[in-house]
């Protein structure tokens, strides 16, 4: 297996400062030809080596479809994060290994209306499933999009929001947690835009969620509320993970190995679990 | 296969031991601080093969070492070159001698993690190159409870050769793979006898019987099993995890525990990573980079080791991911027994 | 030594008279004369308290878990315990009053195979010197250690210090090639109290996680240093190794270059009192130092 542990090289294409504390770091392998070789599916992560840092997980922020690169967007929240923070620039090279994990079930996906509820740093999986069906769009019906931050200043993927903004077939509803000056539309947690804006359709529609562990539960919870089958709420969980491999025992939930049988779960999944995440 | 047994007398197995050492990259049993850990030995002086269970380290290590570098780099002008360390996880066949039946039995619950979905082929390599000697216990030490567990120690086959001090004061040595076979093939003959199997039989039996009737320890798992994997949510937990003090002992002595973490090591600009235990005790085992913890109070990575052990494993591969050694609960500082826990648990 | 009935009768007073909420003490561990420590959270589990010459774990090491962290504890402590308990004292880590102690004056305790444990048999400090309440009838005038040099007193140290340089290096070399990294002697140590540690090996700042043999001897010379001047002499962490290893000696061996440039110093006699590491001065001596 070590030498499953050693990773591929990438160069560090781009840096993008998305929020004070976020940075998307668009990544191409050295060696051509390999990005060919590197498939992969929106809701799989990948292990980012810092080499002599570290090793960490991030989710892969972008879509197969978008070709020659992948992105991942990094927070500011720990030791190896905080140097990659620092010291990571644009020409410099990164360890990956991956891709791991299962992915959002595409084919379950299709013909369905699709609502995405992010918060956070929680877009990046998203992201990636967002890019993917907005380059299939005729695939998919109804097309929202909730994205709520603490602050304006927090919010990822501005330009892209923006983007989605301007498509006509996509709504976006924004949000942040305190009223601010500059700040024009929604103000309030997730869950409550969820239930007193977006009002979503129940009929025929699969919600797709990520953000952090709080926001994850009571977005479920307002979600069943509204009368979501546990079936059709898709999320995608947070877990320490070192090896991807179904090997170190880090993400185990139950018998569950986070980083083979998810990080994508359905509530109804989730509901079979021991509540450890 | 047909059954291979031998028979001989204490003098007959020193020299079979000392045939094996002088032929093969031999380990067994060393003693340093008072404890017995497997090294490499040259001299049957050197070790002692029968050493007592309670205070011999488990043969996981030569299987999956505390500490294996799983890559290197260097940093250059021209960009950065990564590669496997050179060290070559087993490019000899080697023996282990005085390995205890439930070690042996620990690597076949190990296997299946290590093979499946993605196979780790330094285990692998490890496993197949190693030709395991075990000596069958006579009497069960304190905390013993390998015949409580689901599997039968009488016929294990993990080990490839046996070694039974029979009822009768002779040594009696079975072949128990084609591995063991071969072995026994080149090294026994000129030291043990052949005998045939209905004449062995009933010494082995009655040696085995007299073993499994000195155990202070008893339990049914599979009601254990059943019950634990019920009862999630109780507060028994923290009442049996109380004085633990967290250390990662348990799961750095036990057999099958194999958690590990990965870490760096970093000199200027060329650096080594390392793969090395870890324990689900720890605090920061599951502690992530934004803070979040899932298993931030003590009782619930003890929750985590006893139903990893005896609920989940069992779910995932079918095996309890103990094999009623007593490491554990030997080594653990304030002396923890994970039968106790489960059993009073399970009540 | 057995002071099991007075334990229990002090046990349910404090818990009648809504004094404490959790009471540490020993209980026997159930398979054999051994005993484990125990966290007792009322009155219905007095009982179980024993206390005999095999109460042998250092009960101040949890003080600083979450079980007794902000609540009123009452504990019982040997002399070597107490002294680590006024060093908690003093290094402001719990407060006097939560506690209730139980003193002993302690006549030595045995191990797993019933030998008298080696500290006991070198041991300055026999009555606890911090307490409430005390049982027995004090032992100090009956030691006639005290008064020697503490570092000279431990046999393992004098012997050790004989050997030629490269017989010692090989010695120590060996102690941190059979440490398997389990921090055990971290945990079980009443003085290590950090919430984040620098030889835990996540938080890990001075070298990498692994369980090198480098690593080790890292880890091990670190912690050690840093109870150099501390060490109370309970031997939690030797008894709590499972490779068994000499980590008093080692402490002791850190002591007794400090000692021997510093003033000799037991820790944890007497209340506020600090050893050679908490104080600087100018005139420190250096040329010890490598």
């Amino acid at each position: 297996m070590e030498q499953l542990l050693v990773p591929m090289i990438c160069k560090v294409d781009k840096v993008i400062q998305e929020t004070p504390d976020i940075r998307t770091y668009r990544l191409k392998f050295r060696e051509e030809g390999m990005m060919d070789q590197f498939t992969y599916f929106p809701g799989q992560f990948v292990e980012f080596s810092l080499l002599g840092s570290g090793e960490c997980t991030f989710c892969i922020a972008s879509s197969a479809t978008r070709k020659g690169f992948f992105d991942c967007s990094i927070k500011k929240a720990g030791v190896v994060t905080a140097d990659i923070h620092t010291s990571l620039e644009e020409g410099d090279e990164v360890g990956i290994r991956g891709p791991f994990g299962n992915w959002f079930p595409l084919d379950d996906i299709k013909g369905k209306n699709l609502l995405f509820v992010g918060g956070g740093i929680g877009l990046a999986p998203l992201r990636s499933l967002i890019q993917y069906c907005t380059d299939n769009r005729n695939d998919y019906k109804d097309f929202t999009i909730l994205y709520g931050a603490r602050t304006s200043a927090d919010m990822c993927y501005k330009d892209e929001i923006k983007e989605w903004q301007d498509n006509k077939t996509l709504k976006v509803v924004l949000t942040i947690d305190k009223p601010e000056e500059t700040w024009t539309t929604n103000v309030g947690v997730v869950p409550k835009i969820l239930e007193e804006v977006v009002k979503p359709v129940i009929e025929n529609t699969m919600v797709i969620t990520c953000g952090p562990p709080i926001m994850i539960k009571y977005t479920i919870q307002s979600l069943v509320k509204l009368g979501f089958a546990d079936k059709d709420i898709i999320t995608t969980l947070e877990m320490k993970m070192q090896c991807g491999l179904g090997k170190c025992g880090r993400c185990n939930i139950g018998s569950t190995y986070v980083c083979k049988d998810g990080p994508v779960f359905t509530n109804e999944q989730l509901k079979n679990l021991p509540d450890e995440f | 296969m047909s059954v291979e047994i031998f028979v001989t007398d204490k003098a007959g197995l020193q020299k079979f031991y000392e045939a094996i050492m002088a032929n093969h990259e031999t380990y067994a049993p060393v003693e340093t601080f008072g404890k017995f850990d497997f090294k490499r030995v040259a001299r049957l002086t050197e070790c002692d093969p029968e050493s007592p269970v309670a205070k011999t380290r488990s043969i996981k290590p030569l299987f999956f070492p505390r500490t294996s570098r799983v890559m290197k780099y260097i940093a250059t002008s021209a960009g950065t070159d990564v590669s496997e360390t050179d060290e070559d996880p087993l490019a000899v066949k080697r023996v282990i001698l005085g390995a205890k039946h439930c070690d042996a039995r620990a690597l076949q619950v190990l296997d299946k993690v290590y093979n499946w979905d993605y196979i780790d082929t330094d285990y692998q390599k490890r496993r197949e190159n190693t030709v395991i000697i075990s000596t069958r216990c006579d009497k069960a030490d304190t905390h013993c409870f390998c015949t409580s567990l689901d599997y039968d120690v009488e016929n294990l086959d993990a080990m490839d050769v046996l070694i039974v001090n029979g009822a009768d004061g002779k040594i009696y040595i079975r072949a128990k793979t084609e591995k063991g076979a071969g072995l026994l093939n080149s090294e026994v003959t000129r030291h043990a006898s052949p005998v045939t199997e209905e004449s062995a039989t009933p010494e082995l039996k009655k040696q085995y019987d007299a073993f499994a009737a000195s155990f202070r320890l008893r339990m049914d798992y599979a009601e254990v099993n059943a019950k634990l994997s019920k009862i999630f949510d109780t507060p028994e937990f923290e009442n049996v995890s109380g004085n633990c003090v967290s250390c990662n002992t348990c799961a750095f002595v036990c057999p099958t525990c194999h958690c590990f973490k990965i870490s760096d090591e970093k000199v200027k600009d060329a650096g080594v990573r390392y793969k090395s235990y870890d324990s689900c005790n720890n605090g920061y085992f599951t502690l992530m980079a934004g803070g979040h913890n899932p298993r931030p109070a003590k009782y619930r990575r003890w929750r985590q080791r006893a139903m990893h052990k005896f609920v989940y494993y069992k779910e995932r591969f079918g095996e309890n991911l103990c094999v009623g050694c007593g490491k554990c609960t030997i080594s653990c500082p304030v002396n923890i027994s994970i039968f106790e826990v489960v059993n009073q648990v399970a009540q | 030594m057995n002071y099991t009935k007075q334990i229990q009768e002090i046990a349910a007073k404090l818990f009648a008279e809504g004094k404490i909420d959790v009471f540490v003490g020993y209980r026997m561990n159930g398979f054999d004369d051994n005993q484990v420590p125990v966290l007792i959270s009322g009155p219905q589990d007095i009982s179980k308290l024993v206390f005999t010459d095999k109460s042998v774990f250092n009960l101040v090491n949890y003080l600083k878990t979450d079980h007794t962290r902000r609540k009123r504890v009452g504990l019982v402590v040997k002399g070597c315990d107490s002294r680590s308990l006024n060093l908690m004292l003093t290094e402001s880590q719990v407060k006097r009053e939560n506690l209730y102690v139980v003193g002993i004056c302690c006549e030595g305790v045995v191990d797993d195979d019933g030998q008298r444990m080696q500290n006991c048999v070198e041991c300055m400090v026999p009555d606890a010197v911090v307490y409430d309440e005390l049982l027995g009838e004090t032992l100090s005038g009956s030691q006639t250690l005290t008064g020697s040099k503490p570092y000279i007193v431990n046999v393992d140290i004098a012997a050790l210090a004989e050997k030629p340089l490269t017989e010692r290096a090989a010695y120590f070399e060996e102690v941190f090639e059979s440490c398997i990294r389990c921090n055990a002697c971290r945990h079980s140590c009443p003085l290590c109290y950090c919430a984040k540690c620098c030889i835990d090996q996540e938080t890990a700042t001075l070298y990498n996680g692994a369980n090198t043999t480098s690593a080790a001897f890292h880890a091990l010379m670190t912690w050690s240093l840093h109870l150099a001047g501390r060490c109370v002499d309970c031997r939690n962490c030797e008894k709590a190794c499972p490779s068994h290893l000499p980590l008093h000696l080692l402490h002791k061996q850190n002591e007794s270059v400090i000692f021997k440039n510093f003033q000799e110093h037991l820790a944890g006699v007497n209340p506020g009192d600090r050893g050679a590491f908490y104080k600087y001065s100018m005139q420190d001596p250096d040329d010890f130092i490598m």
